[in-house]
């Protein structure tokens, strides 16, 4: 579904990805893990089009992506959950799902998925009318991930939705993930809580200074010495 | 009483003047964010070169009413393609990080402030050069009379101006509240990157609403004028700093915002002139200003601080 080769993408001088190869497969969650700054976050932001890459592919259901506008991305059916979710914070809560569904046209279409997202994410539909800048880490997020759904993709690219959460939120998270999963939604996930992301995710990569240095399923990647010290911890040896 | 009474009016009516110059600014504030010191300028030249064809060609009112409009369209969008145009890379907000950017000067407001600063004293002297002479008649349509309502004189014209800047800027506060494209204008000034995820095209919302404010500033140039009769080349100047107070005083980039904020500035000069005289006038329109900026900022909502586009 997704296929990126050679990607690389730098700010100025600092080369932030160096050549990064990796697949996502259709009805697949794919986790991509990694530490802080080996890439993750200008690999997701290179994706929707936002940055530019100096060389590199990106194809998506066999169509290139590179050098395309992030609109033109987003009507294809590829949406991001931004890092650090980026709500619209002076838009009320339904107007941020509107503007979500902004490359829509189909206006009964678009009321009836905001019905849907307030079904799913009933405590959204309790803030309707609120400023999204006033709402909780928690509910920022599912906002985040609300608004990208508004785009109807096939495939969502979520990065680190988990950070700063409390544990219980970041459970609602990924309860939400195998959600949209069982309904046919691939997604690409980014994450740095490997213990979460192996409950939900079929496929894995590793990360780190800007290339990919790992790739295997869920069991290869607990069988990965390296990954177990660096991400799963000691107390899965004991 | 009564005194008191016209003085209020008159002030009332005078700040809707006031209004009508500041929408343009502020608009143009909501959208990007940076201060266009050029639109007292392209008011001025536009109401210029609309003169001259007056002049030149004996063009009638309304002839000369869509010359000023399309004119400083044309430069409003020269204005933003040289100072404001941003083609910065859309992924700079959330690369960079929002700690960072709290200690990161923008580099971007600075180079458009100056530049148009710059412009505005370029497209004044194209004016001045156009037309030499210090006072030019301008075609107008004066409407002299006043009504008595109970022993206050209202200005006809005056009231036509305010009531034009009311139009105006609750058009626009209805326009942006309740249409699809008002949204994106507000979710593309509210987070440029969030904006372009959900496929907003931020870049040229933002020249399109650049260059709108233009077209608003030579419709407030034309009706200004025609009432008046008459343009000096101090024009471009006093659209700006009217302007600029009065957009200030109801918070920059607010449409509504604006109409308060001149009315709010037409009493406080029709006061103070009664009380203090010409000077204590403009000493009362600063300290206001100086007030106004000083003051913890609450807006509308209460919480929604945003220096965004907004009603």
């Amino acid at each position: 579904m997704l296929e990126i080769t050679q990607l690389a993408t730098s700010y100025g001088k600092i080369e932030a990805l160096r050549g990064v190869s990796l697949s996502a497969k259709a009805g697949e969650v794919t986790c991509l893990l990694g530490p802080n700054g080996a890439g993750k976050s200008t690999l997701m932001l290179t994706l929707s089009g936002i940055l530019k890459p100096q060389h590199g592919s990106v194809k998506f259901e066999g169509e290139e992506l590179i050098g395309k506008t992030p609109a033109e991305i987003v009507s294809r059916g590829m949406a991001l959950v931004p890092e650090n979710r980026l709500v619209f914070p002076a838009l009320t809560v339904r107007e941020n799902l509107m503007a979500g569904a902004y490359r829509r046209r189909d206006t009964n279409g678009i009321r009836s998925d905001i019905d849907a997202m307030f079904h799913r994410f009933s405590r959204l539909k309790e803030r309707e009318a609120q400023l999204a800048g006033t709402l909780s880490g928690g509910e920022q997020q599912m906002l985040a991930v609300a608004r990208a759904l508004m785009s109807r993709p096939r495939l969502l690219l979520m990065d680190e939705p988990s950070v700063g959460l409390a544990p219980l939120v970041v459970a609602e998270i990924f309860f939400i993930i195998q959600q949209l999963h069982s309904e046919g939604v691939s997604i690409f996930l980014v994450e740095q809580n490997a213990h979460m992301a192996m409950k939900v995710a079929q496929h894995f990569y590793l990360m780190e200074q800007g290339s990919v240095s790992f790739s295997g399923n869920s069991g290869e990647l607990a069988e990965d010495d390296l990954i177990q010290r660096a991400y799963l911890g000691q107390q899965r040896k004991t | 009483m009564l005194e008191l009474l016209q003085l209020l009016v008159d002030g009332l009516l005078d700040g809707g003047v006031y209004a009508l110059l500041g929408l343009g600014l502020s608009l143009t504030f909501g959208c990007l964010k940076r201060l266009n010191l050029a639109y007292g300028a392209t008011a001025m030249l536009a109401a210029y070169i609309g003169v001259w064809c007056h002049l030149r060609y004996e063009a009638s009112i309304a002839v000369v009413a869509i010359i000023i409009v399309v004119a400083a369209t044309f430069i409003g969008w020269y204005v933003e393609q040289l100072c404001f145009s941003r083609s910065d890379d859309p992924g700079f907000q959330s690369a960079v990080g929002a700690q960072d950017r709290l200690f990161m000067t923008d580099n971007g407001e600075m180079v458009a402030l100056a530049s148009s600063f710059a412009i505005w004293m370029q497209l004044e002297q194209l004016a001045v050069n156009l037309l030499p002479r210090h006072l030019n008649p301008f075609p107008s349509m004066p409407i002299e009379s006043s009504w008595m309502i109970g022993g206050i004189a209202i200005r006809q014209d005056r009231l036509l101006l305010t009531l034009l800047a009311a139009v105006i800027s609750t058009g626009i506060s209805l326009w942006l509240l309740h249409t699809r494209a008002g949204l994106s204008w507000r979710a593309a000034s509210d987070h440029r990157t969030a904006a372009y995820l959900v496929g907003i095209p931020v870049v040229q919302l933002q020249t399109i609403g650049f260059i709108l404010a233009s077209a608003l500033s030579g419709i407030a140039s034309f009706a200004v004028l025609s009432l008046d009769g008459q343009v000096t080349p101090m024009f471009g100047m006093w659209v700006l700093f009217k302007g600029l107070v009065a957009a200030m005083l109801g918070g920059l980039g607010s449409m509504l915002g604006v109409l308060r904020g001149g009315l709010l500035l037409g009493v406080v000069e029709s006061f103070s002139q009664s009380l203090l005289g010409a000077q204590g006038r403009e000493f009362a329109t600063y300290a206001l200003l100086l007030l106004v900026l000083i003051l913890p900022r609450h807006s509308d909502s209460g919480r929604r601080a945003s220096w965004g586009i907004r009603i």
